[in-house]
């Protein structure tokens, strides 16, 4: 199974998972990773290595990253030298959940990692407009 | 121009991209850095984040040439990864008026003088250069954050004893 990690600032990452999991129920080979500002970039490349090295059973990890160009996206792309991994950022918990079912179906990593950032990125609406626009005239 | 010499370990990041480059409406980044210089990836990695109206730059420190970028238009924040490095950047040519301390983090012999600022005493000895000098140091994560003056990071490094 594809391995999954998900590295943010502060308390995200272990809430995200939580918070997935009282959705869907438990998540397999899922680890987290929280940065706090007084971590040097090597201990999170180090802690990031960690989480992706306990849930990598061979067949490649996808790292769920909160901030584009944030210390936890980048030290994981660090990591793509030495690791079968992709790291998608803008974490939201659709694409979380989403990975939870998706990673059984799609085989190729990097097609898995494209496909959860564009569900993530659907999934980002300003759903009130959508209604407006849904709405025939007069229905109101 | 000059914007902010800011010395932080982890050079671009977060914090750099999400609170600096607005508040300073900084047009170019210069890293200073060896390392970070020296690493295709590093350097891809962190201009990734940076939008497009914004120049990254990435160069050795010995090879930034520092009387250029303070003397055109274009503003410019310039990160460094430690102190020593802010020092020499200076001796080249790098006019200073401000230093920011962002995030120097915890190694042995430190002590914190901010909540992300922990610094040795050679540090702290060549920043008193730097502030007799005329720089002002202070230290701050991100610009809306209190600073801290260097009378008081001299304060705290002498309470930590």
């Amino acid at each position: 199974m594809v391995g999954i990690v998900v590295a943010t600032h502060g308390h995200l990452a272990q809430e995200f998972v939580s918070t997935a999991e009282q959705i869907v129920g438990k998540l397999e080979a899922v680890s987290t990773c929280a940065i706090e500002p007084t971590n040097s970039a090597a201990e999170i490349q180090r802690r990031v290595d960690e989480a992706v090295a306990s849930v990598d059973s061979g067949q490649g990890v996808i790292v769920f990253t909160d901030l584009l160009g944030g210390t936890a996206c980048t030290q994981s792309l660090m990591l793509t030298r030495s690791h079968d991994l992709e790291v998608i950022t803008g974490l939201n918990l659709p694409m979380l959940l989403k990975a939870s079912t998706l990673r059984s179906e799609i085989t190729s990593l990097p097609e898995l990692a494209a496909a959860l950032a564009r569900y993530g990125q659907k999934n980002i609406t300003c759903a009130s407009a959508l209604v407006r626009s849904a709405l025939v005239p007069g229905d109101r | 121009m000059i914007s902010l010499v800011r010395v932080d370990n982890r050079l671009i990041h977060g914090q750099v991209v999400e609170a600096w480059l607005p508040s300073l409406k900084a047009k170019r980044i210069v890293v200073a850095d060896d390392e970070a210089a020296g690493n295709l990836l590093t350097r891809a990695a962190m201009g990734l984040a940076v939008q497009n109206s914004v120049e990254v730059r990435i160069e050795p420190l010995l090879k930034v040439n520092y009387q250029s970028i303070a003397e055109d238009r274009v503003p410019t924040l310039l990160l460094v990864r430690d102190v020593a490095a802010a020092i020499t950047a200076r001796e080249k040519g790098l006019p200073i008026r401000l230093l920011n301390l962002g995030n120097i983090h915890f190694g042995s012999g430190r002590r914190r003088v901010s909540p992300s600022v922990f610094l040795s005493q050679d540090e702290l000895n060549q920043l008193k250069m730097l502030s007799q000098a005329g720089v002002e140091v202070e230290a701050r994560g991100v610009p809306t954050d209190a600073r801290v003056t260097f009378a008081e990071m001299m304060e705290r490094f002498k309470e930590g004893d």
